[in-house]
């Protein structure tokens, strides 16, 4: 892959969560509103970044046996900045997300692409990789926020959308609407890549 | 700072060297791949895949239960590099492909309609499927969804249709099918596979001694898919050049279309597949699987060889060819004239085989130039005796043959060995099998005045092929039937004439042949200056009395003697087959033989043991038998260009020519497409419909 | 009686797949048959006990004490890892039979957020030693009769004609919707 493929890669072709179902935990979790799954996607795509980053610039030093604890460690302490910096300057949002921060450290994709990219690639690519791929699911966990919010609540960040007489269903916000529409969107983005004549193979 | 430091070190010390330790003291053996496809995953245990973690995976992977590209979150980059691993050890593997072993499908008649869940599982949980067929698919896709790969689709007539470059052969489709109508097939599978009786077979395809797909070839050449309407010819022949033109077609004796028209003309159809190669130039690619090592040294090169070659090739096997005449090709080169067969075409035909990588070695004749023993000792794993029937039996007539005497098989050969030999004078041939025909229509091409063929029972009688009877008829041949020769007439040295008794047919005998006896007085001398004796042949097995070979039996046929459903002979790395196991037969026998012998020396060398085969077809499947069809209208054969009569004599001009393309699909669509039980009434129909609208 | 109520709530009002959104990578991939259900949804119980039991020492008995609470997540994850791993080693080691039918789930668990999850809910819920136990095997066990549930569900889908485009994980996805809803039922329950 070049550098424009890696930076692009993310935004369709290997769009998280819907290409690679992989961290469906805070897609489904946080993103009762648009604003928490921004939120979230903002840190994933943080912790992506610069673990690619540091996995990457270790991939010569790291022996193979112990690779994917080190990676895990390497990931874990960005989490724990990511924890610690958002307790500090967004305090509201990290208390809406809740445990899904420290659990972005048992997050897939983020092992994964440590392991399938940054641990075999040069460190502007594993960064190109680590933004391309976060905000792919900044704009996945953005997207489904926003159904949820707009049709579970009636506001879209914090701003109303519909006139008062709209009586939101409000089982979109609770979980069994986070199962339903991400399921939804995935076979709507099966059904479209389908007619695109796009092959490829979900489990 | 320092605290969180010795914390964090602290744990992570103790987590990895109780970790280290566990896994020495706990140290559990398993296959290296697994660790190597380990190694290549991406170890976050996410269970994406759908199997318990990264471990659980590269084991799948390794036992073929998962593909390279199972894992997802690794995604292309690890495919790639599982692939390669995997790769190394995968190219030893022949390639696997999914392929349905059922053509019928819908079109098989229903015990009832059934309506329920749109699955072949739950519709084989109501009396076992609403088909009458036991092999026939229910068409209602569950294959079609268990495959992961996009690989299959269901087609128009009901049955899926599998995409060979998307199958991976990972087997979910036959887990799937209910039926059991589903294989994973390598080419190996294939050679080694013999009709059962539990198997869908047409009528057409059971009689054929070498058990040729018939009905599937039919089917590609009606869509114009001759290329692989010709692989799956020789799937079951690796001489369709040469059987398209020799071949009597006892398929055809089964067809089902007989019993309300002309049976399909099927050998017209293989050689217009076989030619249709051959006019492109481009030889077909013809899988070989990969070397075993293992060594096989085939003695005799005509077609029983030649075919075992061809078969053992395949099998991944080093073959060696012994011949000992100077050109491969036995009988079909030495025993079939030109006009039948022309020798370019025979060639290409040999060409073929000998491209898979067999060594040959020719005009070396074993008992003279080498030994059994020889071949063993230079580390022959297995030996196949395939030396044919080439002495000719004699009637006996005189101690002293006068000049002008001579038997069929020599006299074929000297055409082989000079095609510009002249005879002159009447010529006189005794037989009735394809043999005295070839040598009768031969001496007349090759200048004589007049021919004569002098068979002791009547036409009916006649073991020749009946076209090769028409032909010669129609050529000017006469025929003196119930006429058996008493004595030759001589003038000097020279032959003057043969005199021949009358004969009457009695009773038949054991075999169902009504045996012929002489009449009294009914002497005659009939002319001639060349006499033919083509009473028959047998196998020459002298070589067997010389120094340096193993006992091995014979029978009273002067056969050799071998077990039947293996053709192993009592020394077990000997095998033997064709005509000098059965006495002279069929060009198709002797190859089905020579595959049949590639199965047991395949096993026998890889496994040691031979395994029978379980209810092996021999008779026709009595499901397959019927006396009935409903919707067949007769709609004439095809015929085959021939070379007029003018330009037949005095030339070896083939005399039948190829059926062109249009013909050749026409016939296609003759053929009612068969299996055990079904045949395409409703389709049947419609082509009558058609053809009456184009009558009228 | 507290107890109970703990039970019955982390079972079924919070459940821990359905309610919680936790543990879904696997509850997708392993969902496909009965089988590998079973053994996962046992071999989950089994660790997020074991796994709870320890971060719950090492918080209370070495990061609280130092202060380093801040720490929990990369302590955490480096004890189940280990913890695991090792279990693993030890199954496969000692019991074959064992090993075949649950060990080789462990491994599946190290990055399952289930577990994780469970080790920091206990932290962030203050419960003492015994509820904590209660707590994470009956979270667990809500974890387990999920996937049993969802298998045997799934089961069933695999013959049903499904449209294409919503085969595989995406009809996984809207049925394991409809459960949830089933189980939103059970929040009366404990109010």
């Amino acid at each position: 892959m070049n550098f424009r493929q890696t930076l692009t890669h993310g935004l369709w072709r290997d769009l998280p969560p819907f290409r690679m179902v992989l961290g469906l935990c805070p897609t489904l979790a946080v993103t009762a509103t648009a604003e928490n799954g921004l939120g979230m996607g903002i840190a994933v795509t943080f912790v992506l970044i610069f673990s690619n980053m540091f996995i990457s610039l270790l991939r010569k030093v790291i022996p193979d046996k112990v690779r994917i604890a080190s990676y895990i460690v390497v990931i874990a302490t960005l989490v724990v900045i990511v924890e610690l910096a958002m307790k500090a300057f967004f305090f509201p949002l990290s208390q809406q997300l809740g445990i899904y921060i420290p659990l972005i450290v048992v997050n897939c994709i983020i092992l994964g692409r440590a392991e399938a990219f940054a641990s075999r690639n040069p460190v502007h690519l594993s960064m190109a990789d680590g933004l391309s791929v976060g905000l792919g699911f900044s704009i996945s966990l953005t997207l489904v926020g926003s159904i949820r919010e707009i049709l579970g609540v009636g506001t879209w960040f914090g701003m109303a959308v519909f006139p008062d007489s709209f009586e939101p269903f409000g089982f979109m916000v609770q979980a069994p609407g986070a199962f339903l529409c991400l399921g939804l969107l995935l076979g709507l983005m099966n059904a479209w890549s389908r007619r695109r004549g796009e092959f490829f193979i979900q489990t | 700072m320092l605290i969180p430091a010795m914390i964090l070190g602290g744990i992570a010390v103790i987590a990895a060297v109780g970790l280290g330790v566990a896994a020495r003291v706990f140290y559990v053996e398993e296959d290296p791949r697994i660790k190597g496809i380990l190694d290549l995953l991406p170890g976050a245990n996410c269970g994406g895949c759908g199997m318990a973690g990264c471990s659980a995976c590269a084991a799948a992977i390794v036992e073929g239960k998962a593909e390279v590209n199972a894992c997802v979150v690794g995604q292309t980059e690890v495919a790639r590099d599982i692939a390669a691993f995997m790769g190394m050890e995968m190219q030893d593997n022949e390639p696997q492909v999914a392929c349905p072993d059922c053509q019928g499908g819908a079109r098989a008649t229903r015990k009832y309609e059934y309506g329920g869940f749109d699955d072949c599982r739950a519709a084989m949980l109501f009396y076992h499927g609403p088909l009458m067929c036991d092999h026939g698919c229910l068409g209602l896709g569950t294959c079609v969804r268990a495959c992961q790969f996009g690989a299959i689709t269901m087609g128009d007539a009901g049955l899926p249709i599998f995409d060979p470059a998307r199958c991976v052969g990972c087997g979910a489709c036959v887990r799937a099918c209910p039926k059991g109508i589903i294989s994973i097939i390598s080419e190996t599978t294939k050679i080694l596979h013999w009709n059962r009786y539990s198997e869908c077979l047409a009528p057409c395809r059971q009689k054929c001694p070498a058990q040729v797909n018939v009905p599937k070839y039919i089917e590609h050449i009606k869509n114009g898919e001759f290329e692989l309407a010709l692989l799956t010819v020789k799937e079951n022949n690796p001489l369709p050049l040469s059987t398209g033109r020799v071949c009597p077609e006892p398929c055809s004796l089964a067809c089902r279309r007989q019993i309300e028209d002309e049976p399909v003309a099927i050998n017209y159809l293989k050689r217009f597949a076989a030619d249709y190669e051959m006019n492109s130039g481009k030889r077909l690619h013809v899988p070989v699987a990969p070397e075993t090592g293992k060594k096989v040294t085939v003695v005799g090169g005509g077609p029983a060889g030649l075919s075992a070659a061809y078969y053992l090739r395949r099998l991944g096997h080093s073959v060696t060819l012994f011949e000992q005449m100077p050109d491969l090709g036995g009988m079909l080169r030495y025993g079939i004239p030109e006009y039948r067969l022309p020798k370019a075409i025979l060639d290409w035909d040999i060409q073929g085989i000998l491209d898979l990588g067999v060594k040959v070695r020719t005009g070396v004749s074993l008992g003279r130039d080498f030994t059994l023993d020889f071949l063993r000792a230079e580390g022959a794993d297995a030996i196949f005796l395939a030396v044919g029937a080439w002495r000719d039996r004699e009637l006996g007539l005189a101690e002293i043959k006068p000049d002008g005497v001579i038997s069929g098989i020599k006299f074929l050969e000297l055409f082989q060995e000079d095609p510009l030999t002249r005879v002159k004078g009447h010529a006189i041939v005794i037989g009735g099998g394809n043999t005295a025909i070839d040598a009768a229509r031969t001496s007349l091409r090759a200048g004589a005045e007049s021919v004569t063929i002098v068979y002791r029972r009547s036409r009916d009688e006649m073991p020749a092929n009946p076209v090769e009877i028409v032909a010669a008829e129609e050529e000017g041949i006469q025929f003196r039937f119930l006429c058996a020769p008493n004595r030759f007439i001589t003038e000097g040295d020279n032959l003057a004439g043969l005199e021949v008794l009358g004969m009457k047919l009695g009773e038949p005998d054991s075999d169902g042949r009504r045996r012929p006896f002489p009449v009294k007085g009914t002497e005659e001398v009939i002319p001639c200056e060349l006499l033919v004796e083509a009473v028959g042949q047998m196998p020459d097995l002298d070589f067997l009395e010389k120094d340096g070979m193993p006992t091995l039996p014979t029978t009273r046929w002067n056969t050799i003697d071998a077990k039947e459903e293996t053709l192993q002979t009592d020394v077990p790395y000997i095998f033997t087959g064709g005509d000098c196991f059965t006495g002279p037969g069929l060009m198709v026998e002797a190859i089905s033989a020579g595959r049949f012998v590639a199965r047991s020396i395949h096993y026998y060398m890889t496994e040691g043991e031979i395994p029978p085969i379980e209810q092996r077809q021999t008779g026709l499947v009595p499901e397959s038998i019927f006396d009935s069809l409903v919707g067949v209208l007769p709609r004439p054969k095809v015929h085959e260009p021939v070379v007029s009569l003018e330009d037949r004599l005095g030339t070896f001009k083939e005399v039948e020519g190829t059926i062109d393309e249009e013909d050749a699909r026409y016939e296609a669509r003759r053929c009612l497409n068969c299996g055990t039980y079904c045949y395409d009434q409703e389709l049947e129909a419609e082509r009558a419909e058609d053809a009456e609208s184009i009558a009228g | 009686m507290d107890l109970f109520l703990l039970v019955i709530g982390s079972i079924f009002v919070n459940n821990i797949l359905l309610a919680q959104y936790l543990g879904n990578c696997p509850f997708c991939g392993v969902s496909k048959k009965l089988g590998p259900a079973i053994g996962m949804g046992v071999a989950v119980i089994f660790v997020s006990t074991l796994a709870s039991i320890f971060t719950w020492i090492v918080y209370h008995y070495l990061l609280e004490p130092q202060g380093l609470e801040y720490l929990k997540t990369l302590v955490f994850i480096l004890v189940i890892a280990a913890l695991v791993q090792f279990v693993e080693i030890f199954i496969k080691k000692q019991s074959k039979g064992l090993y075949d039918s649950l060990g080789i789930f462990l491994p599946l668990i190290t990055t399952n957020c289930a577990v994780m999850g469970i080790a920091l809910l206990n932290i962030k819920h203050g419960f003492d030693f015994v509820e904590m136990i209660v707590f994470s095997a009956s979270s667990a066990a809500g974890f387990a009769l999920a996937i049993l549930l969802f298998a045997s569900v799934r089961e069933r889908l695999f013959i049903s004609s499904v449209p294409v485009a919503m085969r595989g994980t995406a009809i996984a996805l809207v049925t394991a919707g409809v459960m949830s809803l089933a189980f939103m039922g059970f929040a009366g329950m404990t109010n």
